[in-house]
């Protein structure tokens, strides 16, 4: 008769799977925690006002009492005209996109020049672009604030229209100057060998071509690294946006600093499930942004030398 | 030098003169590099790593700053001119095929950014022409059903391509061709009557524009000659290149691969397809076959040498390897520490070095040497109490040398400026001693630095350098005073014997062997067709050849010849050759 023999496995081998059911547990714990507090904001989200009173504690809605309430107003308010909700989407996408686009265009540019052009005093930029690295960004605020107060009162803009217009400049300008991100593409960049780029000269390629046909397509993995960090900061950034708005209409308000007004009651908005269902919704171009960045991603970070 | 001198009034191509190299940290990699490359000439720059070859290749390549000397391209001065345009091909040890692009794209890479002059052509006229010349010549079915298979696989674009190669017709009469087939009306007759009509409105288009063509429908210039103008290849014309290209290496099913996709050696290929399509006289190739497996390299080795044979670029080569040196080169370079120690063909190098170096470092397996007496009475060789006679006129060489480098030595000691410190360097790099450090080549962090730069600031100039002058003064004075005992009496030299040249047989009882070294073989590796004898002579390994016919077995004596006309002899004090 034959016996089916168990394979006895080696000591390496049960210390290897001791290891990977100690890590699954404690990844599965680490992920259930973060990713409650999404689960019960999309539940929350559907729930009718009902559940809202009597059930916070459930994560979704009673069957049956599922409702879309909470995003039926986002578009079309209760008058039959164009609601807020819209204008601030649209605020937050291309105060967004801009501020992406110009960040990934400047922090490849700069890393191309200190990377692949010679000049002097590189070292001492690269040293400088450290140093500023250590500075909070948060000290910036009260005196950004106030040169923002100073040149709208020189200039004397005062039209919601001009308003809006030095808002946003304020807004993606000087997002775009990220020490972090040149660093991470500076990184990237020294990762090329140096020889393709050579061998790319003798081709006879111009800084400019080199730059387009050979150093930006390798870049593209950076490039979404850059592009996710970006967005999510920027989309995401409520601070900046709360101080410059203050006092200003509805109108120029970001999704963020109109979510936060709306969950401080100050607006008819003040309903929770609302509050929950424009959270949800503004969280969708960052899971889309995510969804496609985040292979490529990995892979970025790897090769920047900045390990996940 | 004395060969570089000899080959200046040759009609020179490309020409390197007194080339130096300092780099910024003060480190000076190339010392006076001169040289005077004939039109499709194999140069081969050798030497061990660190000797600067490579910074030569790419002071002309125009990827390092020259520091002093120039570089010429027949009349033209290129120091000034960035790499991007001029017009050199260089491939890499490491192949530097663009990792994002696959084969097709990498070989095409030079073509796609580049323009180049054409004439301008009456595409119209020119396509009509060649269609009716078809007509003529085929069978007007055999082109419709060719036509008819071609069609059903291919459309549009694709098509026209398909019957350009298969036709030999340029790519617009292609186009025009499928056209006029593809028309409801495409019989023989209905066709040529288009062509007419197309030729005519053509013709009168160019009539009332005044343009004039020439026989082969090239537009020409007010002055008659054609018209030339730069511009971007055509995907078609890139496309036939290409795979012309990709043909000649073999790589036309690889065309779709990327690199990371594929071996040591297709890459290797790669990176030569994308040189050769450029259609550019010089080729720099910086350790080609470094990154291959011993095999590969031999078989790429070989069509590196009929590459060269059958497109006749004028080509130097940087390897660290003398066999690749021996078997390619119509010239060679042999560099050690930033000076050039000898140039000439691979027979001069081999049968006559100029100096230890090159001696020690040519030949596989390497030169052997020893240290042998010159008893200047005998005119012979002499250790312990074996002799090898010398030649006649050996005698008179010895003299006249040393007397030479005596004189040379005491204008070095006389004045001793900074010429006269590269020589005595130079000496160095070919005897291979250690040279005195310079200061400045280690690298410090930021604190170190600053306080170094304090301290500085206290000491006087120039100290460090002044320091390491000392040490080379010193030994130039050592030098003078070992050359001239040299001239009153015999004293050591260095002989060197090339494996092959020893004359070794294998001691038989009751032979006698009168002027020979006998001796037990250390060891005696089997190659096949024969024996590395590996035996003690003078205190020193030494390393013969003997015919594997010779059976030997341990405990078996050789017996060892040298006959003098073999013998190399240098000087230790100089490493120059004396005979």
């Amino acid at each position: 008769m034959k016996t089916v023999q168990k394979k006895r496995l080696t000591k390496s081998q049960i210390t290897a799977r001791n290891e990977k059911i100690v890590s699954f547990i404690v990844l599965a714990f680490a992920s259930l925690l973060f990713i409650f507090p999404l689960i019960y904001m999309l539940g929350t989200s559907f729930k009718s006002d009902l559940d809202l009173q009597m059930h916070p504690e459930k994560i979704f809605p009673t069957p049956g009492q599922w409702t879309l309430k909470h995003y039926a107003g986002f578009f079309i308010n209760s008058e039959g005209q164009l609601d807020n909700m819209p204008k601030w989407m649209f605020n937050s996408l291309w105060s967004t996109s801009v501020t992406v686009i110009l960040t990934v265009l400047i922090d490849l540019v700069v890393a191309y020049v200190v990377v692949f052009l010679r000049w002097k005093g590189k070292k001492v930029f690269m040293k400088a672009l450290f140093a500023w690295m250590a500075a909070p960004t948060v000290i910036a605020t009260a005196p950004g604030l106030v040169i923002f107060q100073t040149v709208k009162s020189t200039l004397g803009i005062s039209s919601p229209a001009a308003t809006y217009a030095l808002v946003y400049f304020w807004l993606t300008i000087p997002g775009i100057v990220g020490v972090f991100n040149v660093i991470l593409m500076h990184n990237f960049f020294k990762t090329i060998p140096v020889e393709i780029i050579e061998s790319a000269k003798s081709d006879g390629a111009s800084h400019f071509t080199i730059f387009r046909k050979i150093v930006c397509p390798l870049a593209k993995s950076t490039m979404l690294v850059i592009v996710l960090f970006t967005f999510a900061a920027s989309w995401n950034n409520l601070q900046g946006p709360q101080l410059l708005m203050a006092g200003e209409g509805q109108y120029i308000q970001t999704i963020t600093v109109a979510l936060a007004e709306s969950y401080g009651g100050s607006s008819a908005w003040g309903a929770q499930g609302v509050s929950m269902a424009t959270a949800v919704f503004s969280l969708i171009p960052v899971l889309i942004i995510f969804l496609f960045t985040q292979n490529k991603m990995i892979e970025g970070l790897a090769s920047t030398g900045v390990k996940g | 030098m004395e060969t570089t001198e000899n080959i200046t009034n040759k009609d020179s191509f490309l020409s390197l003169r007194h080339l130096v190299k300092v780099y910024p940290n003060g480190e000076k990699a190339v010392y006076d590099f001169n040289l005077e490359i004939a039109k499709n000439e194999f140069i081969v720059i050798v030497g061990p790593s660190g000797c600067g070859k490579s910074t030569t290749l790419r002071m002309v390549a125009g990827l390092e700053d020259i520091t002093d000397g120039d570089v010429y391209l027949g009349d033209e001065l290129l120091n000034y001119k960035p790499c991007k345009d001029r017009h050199m091909a260089i491939v890499f040890q490491s192949y530097a095929l663009y990792p994002q692009m696959n084969v097709y794209q990498n070989i095409a890479f030079p073509l796609t950014i580049n323009s180049y002059p054409a004439p301008v052509v009456n595409q119209t006229l020119l396509s009509c022409a060649q269609i009716r010349a078809l007509f003529e010549k085929n069978q007007f079915d055999e082109i419709k059903n060719l036509f008819g298979q071609h069609a059903k696989s291919a459309k549009g674009g694709a098509l026209a391509e398909e019957m350009a190669v298969i036709l030999d017709i340029e790519h617009c009469s292609a186009k025009l061709l499928v056209k006029l087939l593809g028309s409801p009306d495409a019989g023989l007759s209905g066709l040529t009557a288009r062509l007419d009509e197309l030729e005519k409105a053509e013709r009168a288009k160019l009539e009332a524009s005044g343009v004039k063509l020439n026989e082969k429908f090239h537009v020409l210039n007010e002055d008659g000659a054609e018209k030339i103008v730069t511009r971007k290849l055509t995907h078609y014309e890139i496309k036939t290149k290409v795979y012309e290209t990709a043909e000649k290496l073999d790589l036309t099913p690889y065309l779709d691969k990327i690199p990371k996709e594929l071996s040591g050696g297709q890459m290797q290929r790669v990176a030569l397809g994308r040189a050769i399509i450029k259609n550019v006289p010089i080729f720099l190739m910086d350790e080609p076959l470094s990154n291959l497996d011993a095999k590969l390299r031999l078989t790429m080795r070989s069509e590196i040498v009929k590459l060269h044979n059958r497109i006749n670029a004028t080509t130097i080569y940087v390897t660290h390897d003398q066999i690749e040196a021996m078997t390619m080169a119509t010239r060679i370079v042999v560099m050690s520490r930033g000076f050039v120690q000898q140039i000439g063909t691979p027979e001069e190098i081999y049968n006559h070095p100029v100096n230890l170096f090159v001696a020690r470092f040519i030949g596989s397996p390497s030169m052997n040497m020893f240290e042998m007496e010159y008893d200047k009475q005998k005119n012979a060789f002499t250790y312990g109490g074996f002799n090898i006679p010398a030649d006649k006129d050996f005698k008179g060489a010895y003299k006249a040398f040393y007397e030479n480098k005596c004189k040379e030595f005491e204008a070095i000691n006389a004045n001793f400026d900074l010429s006269a410190r590269e020589s005595i360097l130079k000496v160095l790099s070919i005897l291979g001693e250690t040279k005195a450090k310079t200061k400045t080549a280690k690298k410090q962090n930021f604190i170190v630095r600053t306080i170094e730069f304090f301290k500085n600031l206290s000491k006087k100039k120039n100290e460090g350098e002044e320091e390491v002058w000392l040490k080379e003064k010193t030994i130039a004075k050592e030098k003078l005073e070992q050359l001239r005992s040299c001239v009153e009496s015999g004293k050591k030299v260095v002989i060197g014997i090339r494996p092959e040249r020893i004359e070794i047989e294998k001691v038989e009882a009751g032979k006698k062997y009168d002027g020979y070294y006998v001796t037990e073989p250390a060891l005696a590796e089997l190659l096949g067709g024969d024996y590395n004898v590996h035996f003690e002579f003078c205190g020193t390994n030494m390393i013969g050849k003997l015919d594997a016919r010779y059976k030997l077995n341990a405990g078996d004596k050789i017996a060892v010849k040298f006959s003098a006309d073999d013998l190399f002899v240098f000087d230790p004090v100089t490493g120059d050759v004396i005979k």
